[in-house]
């Protein structure tokens, strides 16, 4: 095994996984083109072809260096410690929270989630007064709204689902409004 | 030149609405390009429906302006928060960061502010002078080959920068290039991993992908910090470079002038290449190339003269042969068609006019830069001491609205989180986000390239070394992944 740490291999199934993917995925969309010899998958293909070279060549490297680094420009050497338990359940709800607001963003619109959404961030980044929470959520709500609403009138997505849907026509109705006086 | 330089002063200035728009353009971009997770990609997005009702001339300054103020906005976040306003600005952050985490903001800011000024004013100047020539010159020599050739060159350049070791560096590249591959194919039209989803045929797009790679893996970065209890909160400093400081760079900043602008002329590519080359020289001419990337200024100085100065540069392959060089100058070709025109060749012999109204209000831009950018950097560096569990959802709720403004799409708010996850997941393991970024950008401009080369020379692949230029830039390209490989191999060997 080398050098070999479990993450290494994890990683390295992980972009071997990718190639496998993208390579039999290809074969969806292999037609000619007229006009062009080399068709539509010569070009994902040679990308597919160097990433599985690259990816080779990474475990190689991981195989007798491990973790090591070679030094290039601008890198960092900072690396994910998730050794803690209690860190990896809150990075994975920090990393899931944005997924959920994301995919609750049709439904729901931005107006009536956005608050919860930036309540739910300050929590998990480690505020606890809740005076504090209300506060700043109120504030960014306000400033969010003021800047993309108010000024820019920004088309931003209302829901379609009642009576959230109801809640952002109330705030366009009173952003109208606003605007005519 | 000058005539035309002062008539072009005169439009400028002389109608109190052109000016309110240069003036809105200058501050817009400064301020977006510095406001974390939303750059001056969003606000051209957010403004290009209503250049519609203004004059052709207007609103094409008014794009050429916060080019000009963004590019340098972009430097504020890239140094304070490890998030680069855009592409051009990667760069910058990796000096610019780590002088900020040693308590050295403000010197990395003011060297950021001066640098852009004198980047940007100095390609304005050429740009004025050499427009006409090079265009000339450019519309014989640079074909799809030589396009195809600098984007492999600027790809093997760039996957030796950022990653922890030179394969995960190639692997970011490659990453890129494969997420540049979802969509139509850029010839026959035809629909590639688009998993029969209907808004993933028009392929990923830039902004999204870029605010999810840069803030939002920054902010996942620090949400891990924080839950290890390693966070440390980024330290203020108001002390600017002194003038003999930046005297000692003068040789990075020349260099850099010419990189930059070099990199800009060509289509294609715009100030991206430009500022990674210039960082690139600047630690292979250094006596002290080991300390780049902990917070050397010299970093943050050549990154930033460079994207500046290829502002002007990149005007040129867009106004002489209607080639954008990047996001924001595509925008531009879309602002000439919404008014019936046609960037090229004609727009010189057409509508002189609102070429140096452009150039002029570029020079008066990055002049702007010199003057609002210090006035306006102390309030900027207040923005460290907002705690950072308050600027988090402020920072998502901004790239939030960036993400969908751009087209209107959840799908791209989803994308957005996704790349946001996948960045973290592949930093945290020493891969290199601007090399994913760069791959993403440069991906379909490449393909398209070489395809539309392949035919030009009926499918033989010597004819490619027949081109001087692009026989040039193919070496350089295949040396610099030579050497990459070479320095793998032996520091593989020296460990086994």
């Amino acid at each position: 095994m080398g050098h070999l740490t479990r993450a290494h291999l994890l990683e390295a199934l992980v972009f071997l996984l990718i190639v496998v993917a993208f390579y039999g995925f290809s074969f969806e969309f292999n037609q000619p083109i007229e006009i062009y010899r080399y068709g539509a998958t010569a070009w994902p293909r040679v990308v597919i072809g160097c990433l599985l070279f690259a990816t080779l060549g990474n475990i190689w490297f991981q195989y007798f260096n491990g973790s090591l680094s070679q030094g290039t420009i601008g890198s960092s050497n900072d690396e994910a410690d998730l050794s803690d338990p209690k860190t990896i359940r809150r990075m994975t709800v920090v990393l899931l929270t944005p997924i959920v607001f994301a995919w609750l963003l049709k439904p729901v619109g931005i107006y009536f989630s956005a608050p919860f959404f930036i309540a739910a961030i300050i929590w998990l980044f480690g505020e606890r007064r809740w005076k504090a929470i209300v506060i700043m959520t109120v504030f960014i709500y306000l400033l969010f709204i003021g800047l993309f609403l108010v000024i820019l009138n920004a088309p931003l997505p209302q829901g379609n689902i009642s009576p959230f849907y109801d809640f952002s026509a109330w705030i366009l109705t009173m952003n109208a409004k606003l605007q005519g006086i | 030149m000058i005539e035309n330089f002062l008539a072009g002063s005169a439009a400028l200035f002389g109608d109190p609405f052109t000016i309110g728009i240069f003036v809105f353009g200058v501050i817009g971009g400064m301020l977006f390009g510095a406001i974390p997770g939303v750059s001056m990609l969003t606000l051209a997005a957010i403004l290009l429906p209503f250049t519609a009702a203004l004059e052709p001339a207007q609103g094409v300054m008014l794009f050429a302006v916060i080019y000009c103020t963004g590019t340098y906005g972009g430097a504020i976040t890239a140094i304070l928060f490890n998030i680069p306003g855009s592409a051009e600005n990667a760069p910058t952050a990796f000096d610019g960061y780590p002088m900020t985490q040693n308590g050295q903001s403000g010197k990395a800011v003011g060297a950021a502010v001066l640098c852009s000024a004198i980047g940007g004013i100095a390609s304005s100047l050429i740009m004025m002078a050499a427009t006409e020539p090079l265009a000339n010159w450019a519309i014989r020599n640079i074909g799809p080959p030589e396009i195809f050739a600098l984007v492999f060159f600027g790809l093997a350049v760039a996957s030796s920068i950022g990653a922890r070791t030179i394969w995960k560096g190639w692997m970011s590249v490659l990453i890129g290039l494969l997420i540049a591959t979802v969509g139509q194919d850029p010839v026959g039209g035809i629909n590639r991993y688009n998993f029969g989803m209907v808004d993933l045929a028009a392929g990923i797009a830039f902004v999204p992908a870029i605010l999810g790679f840069f803030a939002v893996s920054e902010i996942f970065v620090q949400a891990e910090k924080k839950a290890s209890g390693k966070y440390k909160a980024p330290k203020v400093s108001m002390t600017f470079p002194s003038w003999l400081e930046l005297w000692m760079h003068k040789v990075a900043v020349l260099r850099s002038i010419i990189v930059g602008f070099l990199c800009g002329i060509l289509p294609g590519i715009g100030a991206t290449l430009a500022a990674f080359m210039s960082y690139g020289e600047a630690v292979r001419w250094s006596k002290t190339p080991e300390e780049f990337g902990k917070g050397k200024l010299e970093g943050v100085i050549s990154a930033e003269t460079a994207n500046n100065a290829a502002t002007g540069a990149a005007m040129i392959p867009l106004l002489a042969l209607g080639l954008p060089g990047g996001a924001l100058t595509a925008m531009m070709v879309a602002v000439f068609q919404m008014h019936d025109l046609q960037p090229g060749p004609l727009v010189f012999m057409l509508s002189p006019d609102l070429i140096w109204i452009v150039f002029a209000a570029m020079f008066y831009a990055n002049l702007s830069i010199l003057v609002i950018g210090l006035v306006e950097t102390k309030t900027i560096l207040n923005l460290l001491k907002i705690p950072f569990q308050f600027l988090a959802p402020l920072i998502l709720m901004l790239a939030t609205t960036g993400a969908y403004i751009g087209r209107g799409l959840v799908l791209d708010v989803i994308v957005m989180f996704l790349a946001g996850i996948f960045g973290y997941l592949l930093r945290r393991s020493g891969f290199s986000i601007p090399g994913i970024v760069l791959g993403l950008i440069l991906g379909k401009i490449g393909e398209q390239n070489f395809a539309q080369g392949m035919q030009m020379v009926h499918y033989d692949l010597g004819t490619y070394f027949s081109r001087p230029i692009c026989a040039f830039l193919i070496a350089a390209g295949v040396l610099t992944l030579a050497t990459s490989l070479y320095r793998a191999f032996k520091s593989t060997k020296a460990s086994a």
